[in-house]
This record gives structure tokens, sequence and C-alpha cells, in this order.
């Protein structure tokens, strides 16, 4: 895989408070296209907050820093700008949106999206067309294009959802929120499938997960430790499987070290 | 004097001698209704209109209809067999003033099908003068299933109207009404519809209702569930960015086994001023009855007042029922995440609101698929809220 040497997504010592608690004290970190850092860090280490973050989410407040997307200022844009320049967030936890079928949903976006890249907007049968096959190599059931977003989905069903927007959406860098949780074996080949599929075409990925086995499958460029606010280590698959031996707590104490 | 010019004759008398709504009246004090003239007036000096009144969409068969003239004394008494007279609530006045300026009629008798498959009506109203009285009188055999879709849209700009309308329906025992109906005035309208709905033993009734504000808009349902398992469903949807609205609906439940649920859904902005009063009566002996009232109030933008009074009134002890009243903003998770996959804030908010309205209609009409689905998917409620709903200053409390 060739990677360009300008990183695509550069964060500069990104501070973000959520309330009254500054969660991100200084993140910095580059993804070139094609590339896939993985993220890993205990419970509350910041990795959530730096999605949202980056998304444009009116709870997390940027005190400080700067990220930069294709060399574009991402912190003044609004949220769907964010979207639209090429980022994808996809959910820990995906709600629902009471009422809104999902093909309307799906189509709706990637309209905005096209239009956006001066692309010309899909019509319906067009659109059905193409998510049906992708749901289906998703293994996301059909059924589920024609009922409201997300509502009475199960967990996996959520995630593989998420798969299907970020398959058809297709932008230029992806932060999957532990997509892995709550899926199943297929599901986790699924997500590996897509996200080889879509480096190969460019797209760049940060991925938060707590697994090896799924981490190993997409064979990260880089893997980031998050610890306090922080990037406290950086390294490649070695460093993910030392975690997965020895734990957040002895990794901590061995940097302090 | 022929009998139609006397019981005309007498209904004014009757409104002489009562008068019209008081202003203190618990119904109506909230909002109180334009004067009695505006609702008998005729308005000579204004241009004609040229509305048809009530007209039946095509494919209608299977139904009997008959337009029928008030002013004609057969006709009227066919117009107006079996139905009750005026009492003395406090909306009697409005009825009193029905038969005082009605004119005209439309009578729908509803069959049962060999099949049982649901027959499909769909009924247009576009008034015929600047004060007037409709009357629709609709009929569901034992055992018949019918979809009916009713319209009252300003479909070109006319004059402003007072349109008090009233409308009876009877189910049969085990019959079964699914009934969307579209209120949409104009801004300067003043309109009043009153439903009058008596169900039998085992019929289903299930109303969905969209509606916009006016200068005057009245949304008044009165339905009692006369026979043991009698059920009914309904759904108000109302949409406001300006003008004002009030609906009630008040609910009878009779029999033993009777369920009835209410669930009312504002959207407003501005200066709109949107009243929602559900009140149910569970009658002595009804055992086993099951209600439920969920009225939500959602500001948008502005300093719009919306009141909100569920009511239950429980006459017997082995019931079930439950009510509340929830003033909220849309949901905040639902709108970024569409903003996140791309969609600006006008165009996510849009969203999230139709399809709010939409899980309301479902979730009393059912699903489905035919001509309802048809409908409901056809653009209506995304042209209403784009025209009602527009993008503009943040809410403000207090």
């Amino acid at each position: 895989m060739t990677h360009t040497t300008q990183p695509l997504l550069q964060v500069r010592d990104l501070r973000v408070r959520v309330g009254e608690r500054t969660v991100l004290q200084s993140v910095s970190l580059d993804v070139p296209a094609g590339a896939l850092v993985v993220l890993m860090g205990a419970n509350g280490s910041g990795k959530s907050t730096l999605g949202m973050a980056l998304a444009g989410h009116p709870s997390y407040r940027v005190d400080g820093g700067q990220a930069l997307l294709g060399g574009q200022d991402l912190l003044p844009l609004p949220a769907h700008e964010r979207a639209r320049a090429g980022l994808f967030v996809s959910y820990q936890s995906p709600p629902d949106v009471p009422g809104v079928k999902n093909n309307l949903f799906l189509r709706t976006a990637l309209n905005a999206v096209h239009e956006a890249r001066g692309q010309p907007p899909l019509d319906a049968f067009d659109f059905l067309a193409g998510a049906r096959q992708t749901a289906k190599e998703l293994g996301l059931p059909e059924a589920l294009l024609g009922r409201p977003v997300n509502e009475g989905f199960s967990g996996g069903e959520r995630k593989r959802n998420e798969l299907l927007q970020l398959a058809l959406l297709q932008p230029r860098l992806a932060l999957l929120d532990e997509i892995d949780s709550g899926m199943d074996v297929d599901g986790v080949r699924a997500v590996v499938a897509l996200v080889q599929r879509l480096r190969a075409q460019g797209t760049a990925f940060i991925v938060v997960s707590h697994y090896l086995t799924m981490i190993e499958q997409l064979q990260p460029d880089t893997v980031l430790r998050l610890d306090q606010g922080r990037i406290a280590e950086a390294g490649d698959m070695e460093l993910a499987r030392r975690i997965a031996r020895t734990g957040f707590a002895r990794q901590a104490e061995t940097a302090e070290a | 004097m022929d009998s139609a010019q006397a019981d005309i004759l007498a209904a004014r008398e009757h409104l002489d001698a009562q008068g019209w709504i008081a202003r203190r009246s618990e119904a109506f004090h909230h909002l109180p209704p334009p004067a009695l003239p505006d609702w008998l007036a005729a308005h000579d000096d204004a241009p004609p209109l040229n509305g048809p009144g009530w007209t039946l969409g095509q494919g209608a068969s299977g139904v009997q209809a008959h337009w029928l003239d008030a002013h004609d004394p057969a006709q009227r008494a066919e117009l107006l067999a079996g139905l009750p007279r005026p009492g003395e609530g406090e909306a009697a006045p409005f009825a009193w003033a029905h038969r005082a300026l009605c004119r005209e009629g439309l009578r729908l008798h509803v069959a049962a099908t060999p099949q049982r498959a649901p027959l499909c009506l769909q009924l247009h109203h576009q008034p015929r003068a600047r004060a007037e009285a409709p009357l629709l009188v609709l009929d569901v055999a034992p055992g018949a299933h019918c979809v009916l879709i009713e319209t009252h849209e300003a479909d070109t700009a006319r004059p402003a109207v007072a349109q008090n309308l009233h409308a009876h329906i009877r189910l049969g025992q085990g019959a079964r009404l699914q009934h969307l109906r579209i209120a949409a005035p104009q801004a300067g309208d003043r309109v009043a519809h009153h439903l009058h709905v008596q169900l039998a033993e085992g019929a289903d009734y299930a109303q969905a209702l969209a509606a916009t504000g006016s200068g005057y808009h009245l949304q008044r349902n009165h339905i009692t569930l006369q026979g043991a398992g009698a059920s009914a469903r309904q759904a108000a949807l109302l949409l406001l960015g300006s003008g004002q609205i009030d609906q009630q609906t008040y609910t009878d439940l009779q029999a033993a086994q009777c369920a009835s649920q209410v669930e009312t859904l504002v959207l407003a902005q501005g200066r709109a001023h949107a009243v929602a009063n559900a009140h149910t009566r569970i009658a002595p002996g009804s055992d086993g009855a099951s209600v439920r009232q969920r009225l939500a109030g959602v500001p948008l933008a502005g300093h719009p007042r919306l009141i909100l009074r569920p009511h239950l009134e429980i006459l017997h002890d082995d019931v079930q029922a439950a009510h509340g009243a929830t003033w909220g903003a849309l949901p905040e998770d639902a709108l970024f995440y569409a903003r996140q996959r791309g969609l600006d804030e006008a165009a996510a908010r849009a969203l999230i609101i139709e399809g709010m309205a939409h899980a309301l209609l479902e979730r009393c009409l059912g699903p489905g698929d035919g001509v309802l689905a048809e409908w409901l998917q056809g653009g209506w409620l995304a042209r209403a809220i784009a025209q009602q709903l527009q993008p503009g200053e943040e809410v403000h409390h207090g």
C-alpha cells in the first residue's frame, strides 16, 4: 500500500472539554490517506471524545489545537460540512431516528454528500439497487432498509448499519468507534473486508477497538495508546499484543517508568 | 313555511335565546371561538366561491353516496335522519348554528363486502360559501372495513371562510374504519370541525389527524364506545408555524373491554398558539377498559404557546389507565447523527420532524401498504412541514 507523504488527517495539540472536565489534554496524530491507525486506551481515556470532537458535536468543546483534513481546517466547520469534507465517525451506540426510514435517511445523506462533491443525485431506484446489494454483502437484512433508522435493531444490526453508511458514503477518513462490539464473527469479517476495500481506494481509518483478533486482521500501520487525554505510546502490532497481554494499567506503569 | 324553514328558524331562535359559547366555558376558555355572527353571516358583499363542496374520489364502488339539499324538506329529513338533536353541552351552540346554516350534506353508507376487503374512499371538501355548515354522515355496516382519506385543503387562493362542519360517523358491530383527516385551512379562515363517532360492539375506529393553524381552528372529536370490545385510536399531528388550533377529544367508554388511545404531537413555532385537550371518561360497569393518553408538545423556535390538557374521569374499578403530557425538544442525538452524515441543519431538522410525524400517524393507522401508505408517502407531510415549520430563531422559554 502506498501512502502520500502529506498526512490526510493532521491533529495537533487537540484539547477538548466536556462540560467542566478536560478529557483530551493534548492529542497529536497523523493519518495518511489509505492508512489505518488503531487507537487503544482504557475506558475514559478519551477515544470517543476524539471522534465526537472531530465530528463537531456541540457538547465537545475544543479549547485548543488544530485538526486538518486534506489541509482544510475542520474545527471552524459545522458538523455537516465536516462530513461533506469526507469525515465519517461511526458511533459506538448509534441512536434511533424515530420514524425516518433507513433507506430515506441513507439516500438523503448520500445525496447531500453527492451535491457537495458536485455529483448528480441518485434517484430512489438507483439508490435502492446499490443499497440492497451492499446490505447483502454486509449481512444486513434487506428488511431493515425499510424500517426506521436503528429502531428495534439489535446491537450487531446497528453496527452493520453503520458499515452500510460507511460503504455508501465512501468518506476520505473514517473513525470507527468500537465497531466490533456487539458483532458476531461474520460481522467482524464484514468489517475487515470493507475496511480493506475502502483502504485500497484511499480511505484512511482510525479504528478504536479493544479486541486483538480484529486488530490483527486489519493489519494497522500504527497502533496508538491513549492515556489521560494524551497519546502515551505509539507502535505497531506488537504494542497491541502487549496491551492485550498485560492490560492498560501495566502499560501506564511501564510508560511512567 | 315548510318543515326545513321551520327547523332553521327554530335553531336560530334557540341561539337567540341561549346565546353563544360563554367566555368562561371550560372547554373553550383557552381559545374562545369567534362570535356567533361569524358562523351565520352570508357575507353578501363578498364574491361567491366556486368550491364544489364534498367530492368523492374515483373507485368508490360499493358505497352509497347521497348529496342532499338541506333546504328541501324531504331531503333535509333524509339528511338528518337518525342524528341527535343539538343538546345543551358546551359545544352545543356550534351544533345549533350548524342546524341554522346547513345548506347541504353528504350521506355515505359503506356495506360489508364478502371478502371483508377494505373499501377505500377519498373524500375532499372545498368551501362553497364564505360562511358554511357542511354535513357528513357516514354509516359503516356491521363487519365492513373502510379506509377513508378526508382532506380539507385550500387548493387555490380564495377569500377567507368561516366553516362549521359536523360529521356523524357510526360503526356497526365489528366494523372497522381507518380514517385519515387532513385539515389545512388558509391563514385567515375560521374553521370548526366537529366529529361525532359511535362504535357498536367490537367496532374499531382509528383516526389520524394532521392539521395546521389558522385564524381560528377547532378540531373536536366526541367518540362514544357503546358496545363491548369496541376500540378507538386517535392521533393528532398539529403543525403550527403561526395561527392557532384548539384540538379537543372527548372519548366515552360505556361498555366492557373497550380500549381507547389518544396521542397528540404539537410542533409549533413563532407565536403560534395550540391547545390539546384529551378527556376520557370510563363509565360505571366498563369492566376491563383500557385507556391511554399521551400528549407531547415540541416548541421549535420563537415563542409558541402550547397547552396540553390530559384528563381522565374513571368511574369504575377494574380498568387500566395511563396519561401524560410532555414538553420537549427534537431529539438532539438524532439531529447530530443526521448532520454527521452530511445533512445541513435545516434538512436534518425537517427529516427528523417528518419522521416523528410519520411515526405518530403509523402508530394510529398501522404501517399498512395500500392507499393510506401511498398517501402518507405522497409528500403532503414534507410540504406542510416545509411551509409551516421553517427554521427560525431559537426557542425562548419563560
